[in-house]
């Protein structure tokens, strides 16, 4: 087989891209070019992905975490303040749920967690977790004494094929630094596992971290969608809500052909029901995602 | 007190005056049962080179069951005379003995002459005689009782064996006569060892104490090889395994595994120990003059099939148990937890971490048997057409222990306008309760708790409650308890 021209090969991403923009669930993703076995994540519900588009005038974000977060890569989310620590592991925990929703029916999510990260942020605590969208069940908890070891930790879970994702919340970190991150990105392509790095003790920091990974979402809260409360009374806070800049992309085909702002938060809301992105806006068109277009039909008969 | 003491005629229970009277040079030394206890059980597991069964025996004993194992070393004599001399070679004076009953080896090692071994099928006659010129002291009974037999005339163990029973056993118990039928091998005792005897043994001498931390690991993976074997061979596979080091100077150095499932795979085993090797490090090996001989047990095995082929499943189940126990061997099996749900509303015992190798066992085909949990999701729409979900009931973090914050509210019991947590001041933009949960009234006397779910202006939710209804108390507290995403 002759060798592809580089004109040639990026003509043929082209035409996928567009394939995947014009909402073909089924139609394979690729991640970067070259490793096609990563296999992508949606980020939507499947029928409904082609709706979600077009509110925020430009690219939506949802259609750039497709072409970014990857299986087999390593992502970074890091808190925009001290204070959006608990939004930054939400963010990583909703990351976690749709790759294990993509994945293996019954492979766990493995979290590292400090011992000290547990007196700052507090310990998981499963009622919240399932309200979250990640089965308790699914969930493995380890514990560690410091960054040291939950980088060691997280290299070893990320060689595990068996895996669904492997989440680290890192507090106590003497450096975390390119080295230290290509060791973690190195095993997450061998086996395909995806690693997500929250590097709690660099809130703030999104702009002068340096490392190998993937991606990096600098993640804050958002007030959600308040509900409507009875008489004079305060509003009912709405389910999780972040505001995402994509900090730093590596840019594989994707990253050149979406042109991303890296200055630009986007909101993003958390459907922990379905268990999926969508957008903060309100969206006229996205409301009966899960019943497709026969529903109308049916109803109407 | 020491021999040299001994000899210059100090006794044990002598006055410390009056042992200062007699030699005004005595060297003194507080006792030190727990240290003595100490070195004994340490010496009992140096023991453990000779025989798998060594127990300690009251204050100043150890007892080996050495059944079977004596022509490995050459013999009776030959394995009395390498544990004396070795054991003097460590600095500590013994006297060995052997016996068919530890009751008689007891005995001999300590009031008996010359000739230490007894063999095993001398007749009963030929052990009263031995015996029988033996202080009562030698039966092992209470001083009182040898005391108040004395003073009957009865010193011998000599003396009471043409003695009938009924009188001695009405006024002294039946413990007299028990303990003589042991002596002479009418009855059997057994021996406690001080760890269980494992099932399954592979063990290295060398003639040279290994001192480089690559070569000890070398020879455990060799024994992991060659116990690995021993298991295949009974269809069993190990759970919990030990290393034991035995240093060339007497000192034994242990190295305990466990996993989370029966591990028959040699080079999954000698991982392990590596990872424990790494924990401890090289200076936590303390391997000073080198180890001569290295031992690894299985200390319980369970039931472990041949594996059937290679399907997919199995495979993602093995290598998920192999990371479980790695991550095991490194930080403890306790730190890999799953979390549990647990039948209360109390808000701090609803989640229970369990660790993960601890899990019941379950069919082959799930790639990991997960626990079967049930939470409640309940969470409802705010109405309205948008469809987005609520916030959902519960944090996904749950702090530590509640954090007390101040807060300023419209009303005395109604939710807070702003509060104050960490020192950093909180604008309440949306709020939600409260949610009541009453503890439980037949475990003491906590308050009432009110949990309310508030998000500031920046975006942040929080999970907060009030301690204490106005009925129950005039100053309820708040605290901070969870965070959501």
């Amino acid at each position: 087989m002759p060798p592809h021209g580089p004109g040639e090969t990026g003509f043929l991403r082209e035409a996928i891209m567009r394939i995947e923009s014009g909402g073909q669930g089924a139609a394979p993703r690729f991640a970067s070019g070259n490793n096609q076995r990563t296999r992508n994540i949606t980020l939507g519900p499947a029928p409904a992905s082609g709706g979600i588009k077009g509110a925020t005038g430009g690219t939506h974000l949802d259609h750039v975490l497709r072409g970014v977060v990857a299986r087999g890569a390593l992502h970074e989310i890091v808190a925009a303040s001290p204070g959006d620590a608990a939004a930054a592991s939400g963010f990583a925990l909703a990351l976690a749920a749709r790759f294990a929703a993509a994945f293996h029916a019954s492979a766990p999510i493995i979290w590292i967690i400090e011992d000290h990260a547990k007196a700052e942020t507090g310990a998981p605590y499963a009622p919240g977790l399932a309200a979250h969208g990640i089965d308790p069940a699914r969930l493995i908890v380890v514990e560690t004494a410091n960054g040291q070891d939950s980088l060691w930790a997280m290299e070893e879970a990320l060689k595990c094929r068996a895996v669904a994702a492997v989440a680290a919340e890192i507090w106590r970190l003497k450096s975390y630094d390119l080295a230290a991150s290509r060791r973690l990105v190195l095993a997450a392509k061998k086996s395909g596992t995806p690693g997500l790095m929250v590097p709690s003790s660099f809130a703030g920091m999104a702009q002068k971290l340096s490392s190998a990974a993937q991606a990096r979402f600098e993640v804050r809260a958002r007030p959600g969608r308040h509900g409507a409360s009875a008489g004079e009374r305060m509003p009912l806070p709405g389910c999780a809500a972040w505001e995402i800049r994509a900090a730093r992309i590596r840019a594989g085909p994707e990253g050149n052909r979406l042109n991303l702002d890296h200055n630009r938060f986007w909101p993003v809301l958390w459907d922990h029901e379905e268990a999926y992105f969508r957008d903060a806006f309100p969206l006229p068109l996205s409301a009966p995602a899960r019943h497709g277009p026969d529903y109308a039909q049916a109803r109407s008969a | 007190m020491n021999e040299g003491a001994a000899r210059l005629g100090l006794k044990t229970g002598l006055a410390l005056a009056d042992a200062r009277a007699m030699v005004p040079t005595l060297a003194i030394h507080d006792a030190d049962p727990s240290g003595d206890t100490e070195t004994l059980l340490a010496l009992a597991d140096w023991c453990k080179l000779f025989t798998p069964l060594a127990a300690t025996d009251g204050p100043n004993g150890i007892v080996l069951d050495i059944t079977g194992a004596a022509h490995l070393f050459g013999g009776e004599s030959a394995l009395i005379a390498t544990i004396t001399q070795r054991l003097g070679r460590q600095g500590f004076g013994a006297r060995a003995a052997i016996a068919g009953t530890p009751a008689a080896a007891w005995a001999i090692a300590r009031h008996g002459g010359q000739n230490n071994i007894v063999p095993e099928k001398t007749p009963e006659a030929a052990l009263a005689k031995i015996f029988g010129a033996m202080p009562l002291a030698a039966l092992r009974i209470e001083t009182h009782v040898v005391a108040e037999l004395g003073q009957a005339g009865l010193r011998r163990i000599g003396d009471l064996l043409l003695r009938p029973r009924a009188p001695i056993v009405a006024r002294f118990g039946s413990n007299v006569f028990d303990r003589l039928d042991e002596l002479l091998g009418r009855a059997r005792s057994p021996i406690s060892p001080r760890f269980d005897a494992p099932a399954f043994i592979a063990e290295r001498r060398f003639a040279e104490g290994l001192t480089h931390r690559d070569h000890i690991e070398t020879a455990i993976l060799a024994l992991c090889t060659d116990l690995c074997g021993l298991l295949a061979r009974h269809g069993e596979g190990a759970r919990r395994l030990d290393v034991s080091l035995f240093r060339v100077d007497g000192a034994v150095k242990h190295i305990a595994a466990g996993t989370s499932r029966p591990l028959r795979d040699p080079k999954a085993m000698a991982r392990l120990f590596h990872e424990r090797i790494e924990t401890i490090g090289e200076d936590g090996l303390e391997t000073g003059y080198g180890f001569d001989v290295i031992r690894l047990a299985a200390l319980s095995a369970e039931r472990l099939d041949a594996a059937q082929g290679c399907f997919d499943t199995n495979e993602a189940s093995a290598s998920l148990d192999d990371l479980v126990d790695r991550l095991g061997a490194r930080f403890g099996l306790a730190r890999i937890t799953q979390l549990v749900p647990r039948d209360t509303h109390h808000p701090e015992q609803a989640s229970a971490a369990s660790p993960v190798h601890l899990r019941p066992p379950t069919p082959r085909d799930h790639p990991l048997p997960l626990l079967a949990a049930s939470w409640p999701t309940a969470s409802w729409d705010h109405g309205g057409d948008e469809q987005v979900p609520a916030l959902p009931e519960r944090p996904i973090r749950l702090l530590r222990r509640p954090e007390p914050i101040d807060t300023i509210a419209g009303v005395p019991d109604g939710p807070p306008l702003r509060f104050r947590w960490r020192r950093v001041m909180h604008q309440v933009a949306a709020i939600e309760g409260p949610e009541r949960i009453a503890p439980e009234w037949w475990k003491g006397t906590a308050l009432a708790r009110d949990y309310f779910r508030a998000e500031d202006t920046a975006g942040q939710r929080f999970w907060l409650y009030r301690e204490g209804l106005y009925q129950e108390t005039p100053d309820p507290r708040w605290f901070m308890h969870g965070l959501f995403a």
